[in-house]
């Protein structure tokens, strides 16, 4: 794979992260998510691991791109 | 017969436990007898004796989880998969519980007469930190609470396995355009997203027309 396709590839997962970040940040400050054994984390907990790009992150992404694909397929059905 | 385990050691699994009461109740209301494991009865030793002895129709399971078991106390496996799943034979199992599913689901849905279900992937679910002493009034967690009780309370009206989680899966889903409608909302908004993913990783394994009641 060429340098410029690495590049396209990672300013895309950039994107989605950019876009799930903006999804969380307008949570009330109140709430908090459980996932499974990892615990319970507050929304600034949820943005930093997404920011980190760990484990954590990538569940959240997972969700939520979930989410997006869901009803895309839905609308094209 | 019921049996219920209730750890209640972290946030998640204090909302399951307080959760489970109003199963339980539903349960004693329709006669049968409940087994209820809580909080250090809770242990894997306590649920393989309590299998073996009573053989309950209906098994509920609450607490964290992975591919190939179901944990209760502090973290503690009570049922895993190429170890003790026989002792699932012949039962309804609800494990409430993540990615369950996958491996001791598979296993335990291949013995004749049982029904696993569970779900696939990671359980989410919302909390207020404002309601984390009084799960049962937490306006986050009712819709995820909601669609998983609703497995056990089909399943208590005699409702197949299969039948249960798709009547759960419409419970959830109906709260899912409910939420969506509240446009302003950004937290109904992300509570439906939440919701949804645990609405899709809800699933039967073994004999879909199993009766627990």
């Amino acid at each position: 794979m060429s340098d410029s396709q690495n590049t396209k590839i990672e300013t895309s997962d950039e994107e989605i992260r950019k876009l799930i970040i903006a999804r969380l940040s307008v949570l009330s400050s109140d709430m908090q998510i459980s996932i499974g054994s990892d615990g319970s984390f507050s929304r600034d907990e949820l943005i930093d691991h997404v920011n980190a790009n760990d484990d954590i992150g990538h569940k959240i992404e997972e969700i939520e791109l979930e989410w997006m694909r869901s009803w895309k397929e839905q609308a094209t059905v | 017969m019921m049996l219920v385990t209730r750890p209640n050691y972290d946030p998640a699994t204090r909302y399951l436990s307080a959760w489970s009461l109003v199963l339980i109740e539903e349960a004693k209301k329709k006669g049968l007898t409940v087994i209820d494991l809580a909080y250090e009865k809770a242990r894997r030793s306590e649920v393989e004796g309590r299998l073996q002895k009573t053989n309950p129709d209906l098994v509920v399971l609450n607490g964290h989880g992975s591919d190939d078991c179901v944990t209760g106390q502090d973290g503690e496996i009570l049922i895993q998969a190429k170890d003790n799943a026989p002792l699932l034979k012949g039962k309804v199992t609800y494990a409430v519980s993540c990615n369950s599913a996958v491996i001791l689901g598979a296993e335990a849905g291949k013995y004749p007469d049982t029904a696993y279900i569970g779900y696939e992937k990671e359980f989410a679910m919302f909390q207020s930190r404002d309601h984390l002493s009084r799960p049962l009034e937490d306006p986050f967690a009712q819709p995820f609470m909601e669609l998983s009780n609703h497995v056990v309370t089909s399943l208590l009206k005699g409702h197949g396995a299969s039948e249960s989680i798709k009547r759960a899966k419409e419970v959830g889903k109906t709260r899912i355009y409910s939420l969506l409608a509240s446009n302003a909302d950004a937290n109904a908004q992300a509570v439906a997203r939440y919701l949804w993913w645990d609405v899709q990783c809800l699933v039967c394994k073994g004999d879909q027309e199993k009766r627990a009641a």
